[in-house]
């Protein structure tokens, strides 16, 4: 920080301020989004989605065809925390996937 | 001829013809050296090089000569390669960009299907890699040694624990595939089926097309199998449960 001056309840205050903005960015949820791919097969797709993420058969069958058809598909929002893990676990099964602020 | 995956009381299993088994393996081997060449460029070019994994032979060598000359025309890329790494290092500094704190794609465009940016953003995407991609690497070997493991047997057969392992260093063998034979969109990937339809096999893309069009019938029999074995949730497992009637697609 640039500056000294100011009471000690002034820089609380400032402390507090930037405190509360950095845990906003870290709350702010993120979405987790798989992207169309030529080589990744309908059916793993729609496996992965209904066993990482737990999606039931007709909403993992949905994503699948929105990823599909559309090119793209938010397929899980959360912490940063939560969707730093999800794409990497994407990448793992071999899927595109990235992290992106919602 | 292989049979499809079909589910057993504890898993899934196949019949694959030796040379079927052998073939997969070493395409399973292949992807592996891939892997294991970007973590020792990738060490190279960072400070700290005591975490690259020892690297280890998956094919015996043809001969001891042609393993010497394989040694005497490493050297002078291995040269190279250092000059590269440096000046790679000055180029990303002049662009800005910290070297400690990101990690820029590789240049290989099967290292790049295998290893993808996780953002859109070139900036958030090697800041990601620099702290992700080694832990990805040593995922996806761990999966292609143990998929090369259950080839080893006949029939091949994978418990539920397995098979996921199983489906994805198969889906890895497909992604460098599919790199290698410049499969890019959805046409593509029919040109590549009617060229192995075709067949023939002459040709080294020609094979390399049924080879591709082989691996991924089997993926699509064992993760078929598999879903046919995920307990059934009545196709509407949402709480909304909008999504079944069609109202809210």
């Amino acid at each position: 920080m640039s500056s000294t001056a100011g009471s000690t309840l002034a820089r609380g205050e400032t402390d507090l301020e930037e405190e509360s903005s950095v845990r906003a960015a870290a709350q702010r949820p993120y979405h987790v989004v798989v992207w169309n791919d030529p080589v990744n097969l309908m059916s793993y797709v729609s496996w992965v989605f209904r066993t990482y993420f737990g999606h039931s058969s007709s909403r993992a069958h949905e994503l699948m065809m929105q990823v599909h058809e559309k090119g793209r598909a938010v397929v899980a929002t959360g912490s940063r925390e939560q969707a730093e893990r999800d794409v990497t676990a994407m990448h793992h099964y071999g899927l595109q996937a990235t992290l992106e602020e919602s | 001829m292989a049979t499809a995956f079909r589910p057993t009381t504890r898993g899934c299993r196949a019949e694959l013809e030796q040379h079927e088994r052998r073939l997969l393996s070493r395409l399973c081997g292949d992807v592996v050296t891939i892997l294991e060449g970007r973590t020792r460029n990738v060490s190279d070019d960072a400070d700290v090089s005591d975490d690259a994994p020892a690297s280890e032979p998956i094919e015996a060598p043809a001969d001891a000569s042609a393993d010497a000359s394989a040694d005497a025309s490493a050297d002078a890329p291995a040269d190279i390669g250092m000059d590269d790494s440096v000046f790679a290092h000055f180029s990303a500094e002049l662009a800005g960009l910290d070297g400690d704190d990101s990690l820029s794609a590789p240049e290989d465009p099967v290292l790049r299907r295998l290893l993808p940016d996780a953002s859109t953003d070139a900036e958030e995407a090697g800041r990601f890699r620099r702290l992700s991609e080694s832990s990805l690497r040593a995922a996806k070997i761990a999966d292609l040694r143990t998929a090369r493991m259950l080839l080893e047997s006949s029939p091949v057969q994978v418990t539920d624990e397995q098979a996921p392992m199983l489906g994805r260093a198969l889906n890895d063998v497909r992604l460098t595939l599919s790199a290698r034979l410049g499969v890019e969109d959805e046409s593509d990937a029919e040109a590549v089926q009617q060229r192995a339809v075709r067949g023939g096999g002459s040709d080294e893309e020609t094979f390399m097309a049924e080879v591709y069009t082989f691996v991924t019938w089997l993926q699509e029999t064992l993760f078929s199998a598999m879903l046919e074995a995920l307990p059934d949730d009545g196709g509407d497992g949402d709480a909304e449960g909008g999504a079944a009637d069609g109202r809210r697609a």
